[in-house]
C-alpha cells in the first residue's frame, strides 16, 4: 500500500492516498429511534485504508445509545471508500496463511450452529457475502442440498464471489431480485454496520424470509471494555469511515422490535479483532514505527492469540467483541 | 417573499439574524430538517467575527478566535481542509519574571499558599457570589486573585471586579486534575489538546485544536453552502413584530415578512431595540460590550514570546495579553518572520480607536519595549482589527436580567443565540452545539405535556 501514500507535508497530518479526494457527506438520524438528538462521541479518520483526507464523527444518540457515524459519506462515494485491496474484497489464503484457515475452521463451527434444525433442501441467504467466504464454508462442510445464494451490492465482492462458483446477486436486499417468503435462514455478518438503513435492509430480508425463517445477525459490540477504552477516537470497530450503525444489546432489541421480528437470542462472540485494530489506529495515529504497526494486523498470529484469549474472558461474563442475534419471523 | 405568503399551507420561513458561525450553524440544521430560512446580514459578507485576512507578504490576521477543535471540524465537515495545531500554551508575566499558565504560578509560594488555603476554607456561596471579585479571591485565594485575575478581568472588561458578575468566574473553571491530565496529554501527543474549550461537550486527549486552510471563515463557507439562496447580505433588519408576545414577522426594507419564528444572533442590545410590540426583551438594551483594538504587528524572527499567548495584568502595559500566533501555527507568517497581536481594551471614539494602523503599531513598540528589548529593530508593520462588540460584560446591575434572558427571551418564536446573542457560551464550539439543541427543539413538533409556547413555531 506503500504506493499510494504520498509524502504529505507533515503539518497536515496523517499521509493521504494520492488523489484521494474529500468525500461528499450527507447528514442523518438515528435509525432505531429516528432521533436526531445526540452526542459526539468520537473523531476519527480512515487509518486503515486513508481513502479520503476526511474527519468522521461518531456519534451517540440520547435517546437510544446506538452509535452512528453523522455527517457520513454519501452512497456516492461506495466506490472510493472501499478500495479494490478492501480485504472483504480479497480475504485469500494466500494473503493471510494460518490464520486464515483458523479462522475458516472456527467460523464454519459457528455457522452450523445457527443451521441445526434446517430443513432438507433448505435455501440460505447471505446478506452483505462479501467475496463469499461463508457461503464458501457452508458448501464445505454443510449438507450438499442446501440452495446457497448471496447478494452483494459491490461490483468486486460479487465478481470473487462467481469465480468461487457461488451464486450471488449483485445488488442490495432491496433492489436484487430476490423471491420473496422463500429463505428459511438469512445471515448478516458484519453487514448491519455496513448499511445506511438498517431498518429498510432488516425489513427487506424478513420479506425474503419464509414465516418462521430467521436471521442471523452478527455486529460489533459497544457494550464492551475495548470501546470504552477506545471510543474517543482509535476504536476498531469504528472503522472509519465504514461503519455507519454501531450496535449494543438494547440498540439491537430496539432494531428487532421496529421490524417486528422475535428476538431469539441474543448473546456476544468471541473477536480479537477489534482489540487489534483499537491498537493498530492508536500506533498508527501516533506515528510509531512500520515494525511495531504490523504487530498488530489480522496477520500476526501472535496479537490475534493473545486477544482471542482476552476475549475469550470477557465473553464468560456475556460482553464479547461481537454481537450474535437471532431474529425469528413471526 | 410573496411566495411565502401565497403558499399559506406552507410554514413560514424563519428569519436567522446575522450570518456569523451561529447564524449559519443554526440556519444549515433548519434546512437540513426542511424548514425554510432567510438569514439576513447586515454586513458586506458572512462569517462575522469568524473572517480571515490575508495580506500580500503571506500574513494572515484572524479576527478573534484562530483555531477550532477536530471535532467541530469532523461535524462541519471541513476536516479534510484543516492542519492540526501541534502547541499551544499560556504564560503570565509578573513583577519581571514569566510563569507558565496555570500550573507555572503555583511554583510562586504566596500564589500556592493562598491557593490551598481558599481550597481548604470552606466559603458561604453568598459571599462567593456577589461579584467577580469575591469569586476569584475565595476560589483562587487573594494574592492570585489580585495581582493576576483581577487585573486581567478588568482590563478585558473595561470594568471593575467588583462590579462584574460572579457568572464570568464559573466560565473559567475547570477542575485541576483534568486540566493536568490534558496537558499531559498534549505533550505525549504532541497536539494541542483543547483544555478548557468546550463546556457543553467533554474533553479528552482525543480532542485537540486545528486550522482550517484559509482560516475561519472556511468554516462559515462551509456552513453556507446550499443556503446561497437564502442569505440577504447588506440586509439589516429593521424591526421584530410581536403581537401578544408572539413573533409575527420582521420588517427588511420597509417591508413586512411574515416569519414562523426569528433566531437572532445580533448583539443583546440591538435585538431589545429591534423588538416591536413586547417588552419582554427591553432590559437588555443596557447589555454592553467591550470594544477591542487588536494591533497585528509584523517582526522579524520567530518566537520572540516565551508561550503563544502572553498574559500581562500589570498595569503599566496598556494592554492585557500578547498572542504570537505563529507559535501555534506557523503558517500564518512567513518564514522567518512572526505576528503579535496586542489586545487593547477601549471604547468606541476614544483615543486608541481612533488611532490610525501606523501610530498603533509605534504605541504598542513603546510599550512592549521592556519584554522584547530589540523590537524596534524587528518592526516591519502593523495592521490593527476593531470591533465594537469583542467581548459581553457581565455587569452584576444586569445580571438578573441576563439570567433570565439565558433562560429564554419570553416571547414566543423569539430565540437568541450565539456568543453575542446569549450573552453567556463565548466558546465557538459550544455555539455550534447549543445552536444545534435548540434549532432541533425548534423545528421538532411539541411533546404533548410540554408548554407549546415554549417550543412550537407559529402555523
Amino acid at each position: 500500500m506503500d504506493s499510494l501514500i504520498t509524502s504529505a507535508r507533515p503539518q497536515w497530518g496523517a499521509p493521504r492516498r494520492r488523489g484521494a479526494a474529500p468525500l461528499t457527506m450527507t447528514a442523518t438520524r438515528c435509525c432505531v429511534c429516528d432521533s436526531d438528538d445526540a452526542a459526539p462521541m468520537a473523531v476519527g479518520e480512515d487509518f486503515e485504508y486513508r481513502t479520503s483526507p476526511d474527519y468522521f464523527l461518531a456519534m451517540q444518540c440520547r435517546r437510544c445509545g446506538l452509535v452512528y457515524l453523522n455527517p457520513r459519506p454519501s452512497n456516492e462515494t461506495l466506490a472510493q471508500i472501499y478500495p479494490p485491496d478492501y480485504h472483504a474484497f480479497e480475504f485469500s489464503a494466500e494473503a493471510f496463511g494460518f490464520v486464515y484457515r483458523v479462522r475458516r475452521w472456527l467460523e464454519a463451527r459457528r455457522l452450523l450452529a445457527y443451521c441445526r434444525g434446517l430443513p432438507a433442501q433448505a435455501r440460505i441467504l447471505d446478506v452483505g457475502c462479501g467475496d463469499g467466504f461463508h457461503l464458501d464454508l457452508l458448501r464445505q462442510y454443510g449438507q450438499p442440498d442446501w440452495q446457497l445464494e448471496g447478494v452483494d451490492p459491490s461490483p468486486l465482492a460479487a465478481t470473487a464471489a462467481q469465480r468461487r462458483g457461488l451464486q450471488v446477486h449483485h445488488g442490495t436486499v432491496q433492489t436484487a431480485d430476490l423471491p420473496s417468503a422463500s429463505y428459511d435462514l438469512a445471515f448478516m455478518i458484519a453487514t448491519i454496520e455496513h448499511v445506511d438503513d438498517p431498518v429498510a435492509v432488516v425489513r427487506a430480508v424478513r420479506s425474503r424470509l419464509k414465516p418462521g425463517g430467521r436471521l442471523v445477525i452478527v455486529t460489533d459490540n459497544t457494550a464492551t471494555l475495548d470501546f470504552a477504552l477506545f471510543k474517543r477516537r482509535h476504536w476498531g470497530g469504528y472503522h472509519f469511515p465504514r461503519h455507519w450503525n454501531l450496535f449494543n444489546p438494547a440498540t439491537i432489541r430496539a432494531l428487532a422490535s421496529r421490524v417486528e421480528m422475535d428476538l431469539e437470542s441474543l448473546g456476544t462472540l468471541v473477536s480479537p479483532v477489534n482489540w487489534v485494530y483499537s491498537i493498530r489506529n492508536s500506533l498508527v495515529d501516533w506515528g510509531a514505527p512500520a515494525w511495531l504497526i504490523n504487530l498488530f494486523s489480522l496477520k500476526s498470529t501472535l496479537a490475534l492469540g493473545v486477544f482471542t484469549i482476552v476475549d475469550m474472558g470477557f465473553q464468560t461474563a456475556g460482553r464479547g467483541a461481537l454481537l450474535r442475534v437471532v431474529l425469528r419471523r413471526p | 417573499m410573496a411566495n411565502f405568503e401565497a403558499n399559506s399551507d406552507c410554514r413560514a420561513p424563519v428569519a436567522v439574524l446575522g450570518a456569523g458561525l451561529a447564524g449559519l450553524a443554526a440556519a444549515a440544521s433548519l434546512r437540513r430538517r426542511g424548514q425554510s430560512v432567510i438569514v439576513y446580514e447586515a454586513g458586506k459578507a458572512i462569517a462575522g467575527l469568524a473572517q480571515s485576512f490575508h495580506d500580500d507578504d503571506g500574513f494572515t490576521y484572524d479576527f478573534g478566535a484562530h483555531f477550532i477543535t477536530n471535532r467541530l471540524a469532523a461535524a462541519v465537515g471541513i476536516g479534510d481542509r484543516c492542519r492540526t495545531v501541534r502547541y499551544y500554551g499560556e504564560s503570565v508575566h509578573i513583577h519581571g519574571r514569566t510563569y507558565g499558565y496555570p500550573f507555572g504560578l503555583l511554583g510562586n509560594p504566596r500564589y500556592l499558599r493562598d491557593g490551598l488555603a481558599s481550597r481548604l476554607r470552606p466559603a458561604d456561596p453568598h459571599l462567593v457570589n456577589r461579584s467577580a471579585a469575591d469569586w476569584f479571591r475565595y476560589t483562587y485565594g487573594r494574592a492570585l486573585a489580585d495581582e493576576v485575575a483581577l487585573p486581567l478581568l478588568e482590563a478585558w472588561s473595561g470594568a471593575p471586579a467588583a462590579e462584574l458578575s460572579a457568572a464570568v468566574g464559573n466560565k473559567l473553571q475547570g477542575g485541576i486534575a483534568q486540566a493536568l491530565y490534558l496537558k499531559l496529554a498534549a505533550k505525549l501527543s504532541g497536539r494541542a489538546v483543547a483544555n478548557g474549550y468546550s463546556h457543553e461537550m467533554p474533553e479528552h486527549p482525543q480532542l485537540w485544536h486545528v486550522y482550517p486552510e484559509g482560516g475561519l471563515g472556511t468554516l462559515c463557507a462551509q456552513l453556507a453552502q446550499g443556503l446561497e439562496s437564502a442569505i440577504h447580505l447588506e440586509t439589516p433588519v429593521e424591526a421584530i413584530l410581536v403581537e401578544n408576545e408572539q413573533v409575527q414577522a420582521v420588517r427588511v426594507n420597509g417591508q413586512e415578512q411574515p416569519v414562523s419564528a426569528v433566531i437572532s444572533t445580533a448583539p443583546c442590545p440591538l435585538l431589545a431595540r429591534l423588538v416591536k410590540g413586547s417588552d419582554r426583551v427591553a432590559a437588555m438594551a443596557r447589555f454592553r460590550y467591550r470594544p477591542m483594538v487588536f494591533v497585528n504587528l509584523r517582526l522579524e524572527g520567530r518566537g520572540l514570546l516565551p508561550d503563544t499567548v502572553l498574559w500581562l495584568p500589570e498595569a503599566k502595559f496598556p494592554t492585557f495579553r500578547l498572542t504570537e500566533t505563529p507559535l501555534s501555527m506557523p503558517w500564518l507568517a512567513p518564514e522567518g518572520k512572526t505576528l503579535i497581536t496586542v489586545d487593547i481594551g477601549c471604547q468606541v471614539g476614544d483615543a486608541i480607536w481612533s488611532m490610525d494602523d501606523e501610530s498603533l503599531g509605534q504605541f504598542c513598540l513603546d510599550h512592549l519595549e521592556p519584554l522584547i528589548p530589540d523590537i524596534r529593530r524587528r518592526y516591519l508593520g502593523a495592521r490593527a482589527l476593531k470591533t465594537p462588540i469583542a467581548y459581553p460584560v457581565y455587569l452584576n446591575e444586569y445580571e438578573g436580567d441576563r439570567q433570565r434572558f439565558e433562560a429564554g427571551t419570553g416571547i414566543a418564536g423569539l430565540y437568541s443565540l450565539g456568543r453575542n446573542g446569549e450573552f453567556a457560551h463565548i466558546l465557538m464550539e459550544d455555539i455550534y452545539w447549543r445552536t444545534q439543541d435548540q434549532t432541533r427543539a425548534l423545528s421538532s413538533p411539541p411533546a404533548s405535556n410540554a408548554p407549546a409556547s415554549t417550543l412550537a413555531l407559529v402555523n
